[in-house]
């Protein structure tokens, strides 16, 4: 905001366990960790990248859900000001997916104007499965079906894997373009406002003069 | 919930996620409860419009305020000092980042029936009626010494010891009384005038604070955060989710488990969490706490700013309490859609003071003449609680009742306190490591 280089905030939002801590690792540092639970998520904030779109730095910032939605309610705050969700299920577990619709209404109610983006996770298990977790899988139809349903809210589809990194990075990017494109044919700056620590203060704030009658 | 934990907290509120977060980056085991289905407690923000309606007890006008959902209502009025603690600990905490803030326009003073703007810098100083020429020299004097002076040296005194009281300093200035009214009242924020008779240096650091915060990021020495206060217990919570905090919100909480006069557990739906260690606000442990007062609050819708205030889309005014006969002033919070708590065209003011007779309402009666035509007002009268004990011996850590102040200073003595008192230590900002990491493509 306060170095004038477009910024651009990125929630992650889906079912507990479908990996946006995953997500939200590789995009920090490409990284993977087999450790799954709570403990997994502890100590994620949020992390920005810088990307080139069109010759220009943007910055894009995920934020992750600090795994409040495990017993409880992420709270408005999360989702103010968020430019885009990033709206994740698992391939293999169909349940994370028919939830989503339900998702899609809290960013829409939290988050006015966010971007929709939708993401398919663990996609390098869909070759390994059994028969009986193929019954649980989310199948080519069932995302068709529901991509003609919500045509309008969403604004990019991205089927990844975090353990073998396929289609992070290219997500990613392609999410940067998408939210900045979108923002330069409307432009909307706010300069007021102020974050304590990081906005500049006024010159004046460090002299010890500052007013007298 | 059948696990064992270092510490439960109980109730959402400001108080409260601010503990949480600074037990759970401690390194304690925090599960954090709240009886209702939303962050904040009584320090959360009504939304959408209809909440504040029901929360009252009123019914639900139709179609007249907008759209519902740009509101979010404040049962509690309050800012922040630019230079004060919860900004300190917001930005130690790295909290600062999940929340975006906007100055507050003007900072007013009631005198003689009129309200004033509260000098800014250095030319509305000049140009301002609130005080004859001769006194603005004299008042600048005054200031320019609060502004040298140094606790630790006593080269700085020139004749004003720390423990001479406040009476006195300001009859060595020659200060008047409304001149003394403004300096107590709308810079050193205090209450009421018991400070008069206390050590000056308390007078001193409240002068430092405001114009240190003033001098922050301008206009005012408030800040105000968008979507209003509400969304501070929440930036906290995240706080301590992030360092392995559990929440549970809308859990009814049965009983506080006590073993050998200390506790030992929360029983919530027949389940019981174990635990050495509770944090809660009054309301979940009543019969542990005791009143001690009375504060009177007004919610008012306006269509308009507050007139006389150059048409400022958030203001505060302080009555000071001579100016109206009597002990304690009454204050008036005013924040707007420029804040994100209410629909285009409308404003929220609060007056509220403390109660200090059999009708409260009447007593806000000078704050809500200030306000012009009224559309809606919530008039609500709550108790202040505060902990019988300080809870080292049973464990049970009881935070007070938010009082009437407009600011948060008194607030984070609070928790600065109950942090102490819960762990013997004073809190340790160095343990605060953050992910947010920035990397370039």
């Amino acid at each position: 905001m306060a170095t004038g280089v477009p910024s651009y905030k990125v929630i992650l939002h889906g079912e507990y366990g479908v990996g946006k801590s995953s997500i939200f690792r590789r995009f920090m540092n490409n990284t993977f960790t087999t450790a799954t639970g709570k403990k997994s998520t502890i100590g994620l904030d949020q992390s920005t990248r810088t990307y080139t779109i069109d010759s220009q730095d943007v910055k894009l910032t995920l934020w992750d859900t600090g795994g409040m939605e495990r017993m409880s309610f992420i709270g408005s705050s999360y989702y103010r000001g968020a430019h885009a969700a990033l709206l994740c299920y698992s391939v293999n577990n169909r349940d994370s997916f028919t939830i989503l619709s339900q998702y899609i209404l809290d960013i829409v109610m939290n988050a006015e104007g966010a971007k929709i983006f939708l993401c398919g996770n663990m996609s390098d298990q869909v070759d390994s499965m059994s028969e009986n977790d193929l019954r649980n899988a989310v199948t080519d139809s069932d995302l068709e079906q529901f991509t003609s349903q919500c045509e309008d809210v969403l604004s990019g589809v991205y089927r990844v894997s975090c353990k073998d990194g396929t289609g992070l990075q290219d997500m990613f990017e392609d999410m940067a373009r998408f939210l900045h494109r979108n923002s330069m044919s409307k432009m909307t700056l706010r300069r007021d406002l102020v974050q304590p620590g990081s906005t500049p203060e006024r010159e004046e704030a460090n002299s010890e003069k500052r007013r007298c009658c | 919930m059948d696990e064992t934990y270092d510490v439960i907290v109980m109730g959402t509120g400001l108080k409260e996620c601010i503990l949480s977060g600074m037990l759970s980056v401690s390194g304690k085991k925090v599960l954090h409860v709240d009886r209702n289905p939303y962050y904040g407690g009584e320090s959360a923000s009504l939304t959408p419009i209809d909440q504040v309606f029901e929360h009252f007890k009123k019914s639900v006008p139709e179609n007249k305020y907008g759209r519902g959902r740009e509101w979010n209502v404040d049962l509690i009025p309050k800012f922040l000092m630019a230079n004060g603690q919860l900004v300190k600990l917001l930005i130690h905490t790295g909290v600062t980042r999940y929340l975006e803030f906007k100055s507050v326009d003007g900072s007013y003073v009631y005198k003689g029936g009129k309200i004033y703007k509260v000098p800014a810098d250095e030319k509305e100083a000049l140009a301002t009626s609130l005080m004859g020429l001769f006194e603005k020299r004299r008042f600048k004097n005054f200031l320019q010494h609060v502004q040298d002076y140094n606790v630790d040296d006593p080269k700085t005194y020139k004749g004003v010891e720390p423990n001479m009281v406040a009476k006195q300093v300001y009859e060595k200035y020659s200060l008047d009384a409304n001149t003394q009214d403004f300096t107590g009242h709308a810079l050193a924020l205090f209450r009421n005038d018991e400070y008069m008779a206390k050590p000056c240096v308390d007078l001193i650091k409240r002068c430092r604070l405001y114009s240190d915060s003033l001098a922050r990021y301008g206009k005012s020495p408030y800040l105000y955060p968008l979507y209003g206060l509400g969304e501070l217990p929440q930036g906290f919570a995240r706080l301590s989710a992030i360092y392995g905090g559990t929440y549970m919100l809308d859990k009814p909480v049965d009983e506080i488990v006590m073993e050998d006069g200390h506790v030992v557990g929360v029983k919530s739906q027949g389940e019981t969490a174990k635990c050495g260690i509770v944090v809660c606000d009054p309301t979940y442990a009543p019969d542990r706490c005791k009143k001690v007062g009375q504060v009177v609050r007004a919610i008012c819708i306006l269509n308009h700013p507050i007139p006389n205030t150059k048409d400022g889309q958030s203001v505060q005014i302080i009555i000071p309490q001579n100016q109206v006969s009597r002990k304690d002033d009454i204050y008036v919070c005013m924040v707007s859609a420029a804040h994100n708590v209410c629909a285009k065209g409308y404003y929220l003011a609060i007056v509220a003071t403390t109660v200090e007779t059999s009708d409260p309402e009447a007593e806000l009666q000078p704050g809500l003449e200030l306000l012009g035509a009224i559309e809606e007002k919530f008039v609500s009268v709550v108790d202040l609680l505060e902990p019988i004990d300080d809870g080292t011996e049973n464990k049970i850590f009881i935070s007070m009742s938010y009082d009437a102040t407009t600011h948060f200073e008194t607030t984070c003595d609070d928790v600065l306190s109950l942090f102490k008192r819960i762990t013997g230590e004073d809190f340790d900002f160095s343990k605060v490591q953050h992910t947010d990491t920035e990397t370039v493509e």
